[in-house]
């Protein structure tokens, strides 16, 4: 058995094909294969090609091959990943208020059949689309296999639908833009038997979309004696409370950081 | 005699607590920190997140626990080291190599490894950061107790890290002849 030189490796090879190494010499041998996800040993007769299946090279990375007869002789080649099949694809928040800057950002990364990170640099899409409108349409290079962006998230409130898309693969994320801080607070409030009942106006941010229910508004009654405070939230676009006053007061009413209009009432009669 | 026995416990036990004390220490502190991984971490380049000096703390301690963890899961043959430091496809490669190393009768040994990692891209959100990671180390396969492959080199690898519960975990890692 001799083994006249190092066995001949691809010089590239891609994952999920198969690949052939050639040896010289005579008599048998064994051939190692050690690589990402493998370790394999085989008899092989020297001077014949050997045939590494598909299955054993599905991961891209450095395989080691090593022919060993009375010695061993070995070297190693690298296994490149194969076309994207899926995307990865992150993106943040799942949750925007409406107008806000650099808000919304995702990021891509293609992968092939067998999850390798594909490198090879590839132009992917993102799309932005809120209703029928597209808010955004930009093309990305992958380098060193991310591709990613950053926008501002749009003036409607509603579901925002994120693409990413490269040749026939996309991957389709939603963001739920929601109003933004109330804009022009407004009540208006009457007298009862026992007490005032206010009310806002629906409340909407800057661009007109409904604050959403939950949203807590305050509302204070400012008397000569003192103050008194009441928080509501916001059910179908309006906050109501009922405040005990029994002298003359002045009820303001405010939400986050917006103020809204003050009521002058006159003491009970 | 009572003053005898208590000035030598005094002299020669306590010191030898103290010692045992700081060795045991030692050892906790250097818990996944093999000295024979040497690492050097660059976040500098890395866009369009700035690193942290938190974060960048955390992934050199984290990666270099990555390597002393591989190294014993390949060289023993066992897939506990694997827990914890490694996740989805990384984990399920590394695994693969483990199980088929013990059908096999192989055992790979990682020993006087460099690494000259460096941040490459962070996520605007810091959810995925990549790494290029210039390995030098001297690699040593062995069947039984024969050596079939003994080398020093010098290997690239692309790595994906993302933050788990308490600690940055590799989900990809990826040779590549060059960057």
């Amino acid at each position: 058995m001799t083994l006249a030189q190092d066995p001949h490796l691809p010089t590239s090879a891609v994952a999920g094909d198969e690949t052939t190494i050639s040896t010289s010499g005579n008599g048998q041998a064994i051939l190692y294969l050690v690589g990402p996800g493998v370790a394999s040993k085989r008899e092989i007769s020297l001077g014949e090609d050997i045939h590494l299946p598909s299955r054993e090279l599905q991961n891209a990375g450095r395989y080691v091959v090593s022919v060993c007869s009375d010695a061993c002789r070995s070297g190693s080649f690298y296994v490149a990943a194969a076309e994207p099949a899926s995307l990865t694809f992150l993106v943040h928040p799942s949750r925007v208020p409406v107008g806000l800057s650099d808000a919304i950002s995702g990021v891509a990364l293609p992968f092939d059949p067998f999850h390798n990170l594909v490198r090879v640099p590839m132009a992917i899409t993102f799309q932005l689309t809120s209703g029928k409108t597209a808010m955004m349409s930009r093309s990305v290079q992958t380098q060193d296999g991310v591709a990613w962006f950053r926008t501002s998230s749009g003036k409607d409130a509603g579901v925002l639908h994120v693409v990413a898309a490269v040749d026939e693969l996309s991957a389709r994320r939603a963001v739920q833009q929601v109003a933004s801080e109330p804009c022009n607070l407004r009540i208006k409030g009457q007298r009862t038997p026992k007490a005032i009942l206010v009310e806002t106006e629906p409340v909407r941010d800057c661009s007109g979309n409904p604050v959403p229910d939950g949203t807590i508004v305050t509302f204070t009654a400012a008397e000569a004696d003192g103050k008194s405070t009441v928080d509501a939230p916001i059910k179908q676009g309006v906050a109501r409370a009922q405040i005990i006053v029994t002298k003359a007061a002045v009820i303001s009413a405010a939400s986050g950081v917006v103020m809204g209009n003050e009521l002058r009432l006159g003491a009970q009669p | 005699m009572i003053g005898y026995i208590k000035s030598h416990v005094v002299r020669w036990v306590v010191p030898l607590a103290a010692v045992m004390t700081v060795l045991l220490l030692g050892s906790y502190d250097l818990r996944g920190a093999d000295p024979t991984v040497q690492v050097r971490f660059d976040a500098s380049k890395a866009g369009p997140r700035v690193v942290e000096s938190l974060t960048e703390e955390r992934i050199l301690r984290d990666y270099r626990f990555a390597w002393t963890s591989l190294t014993q899961a390949m060289e023993y043959n066992t897939l506990d080291p694997l827990e914890g430091p490694f996740v989805g496809t990384a984990k399920q490669w590394l695994a693969q190599t483990v199980v088929s190393q013990r059908q096999t009768g192989l055992r790979s040994q990682y020993t006087q490894q460099n690494h000259t990692l460096e941040a490459v891209f962070y996520a605007p959100e810091g959810d995925v950061i990549e790494l290029h990671d210039t390995a030098e180390y001297h690699l040593q396969v062995l069947d039984g107790d024969k050596e079939i492959h003994n080398e020093q080199v010098i290997v690239r690898y692309v790595v994906l890290m993302t933050p788990a519960a308490d600690r940055w975990v590799i989900r990809q890692m990826q040779a590549v002849p060059q960057f």
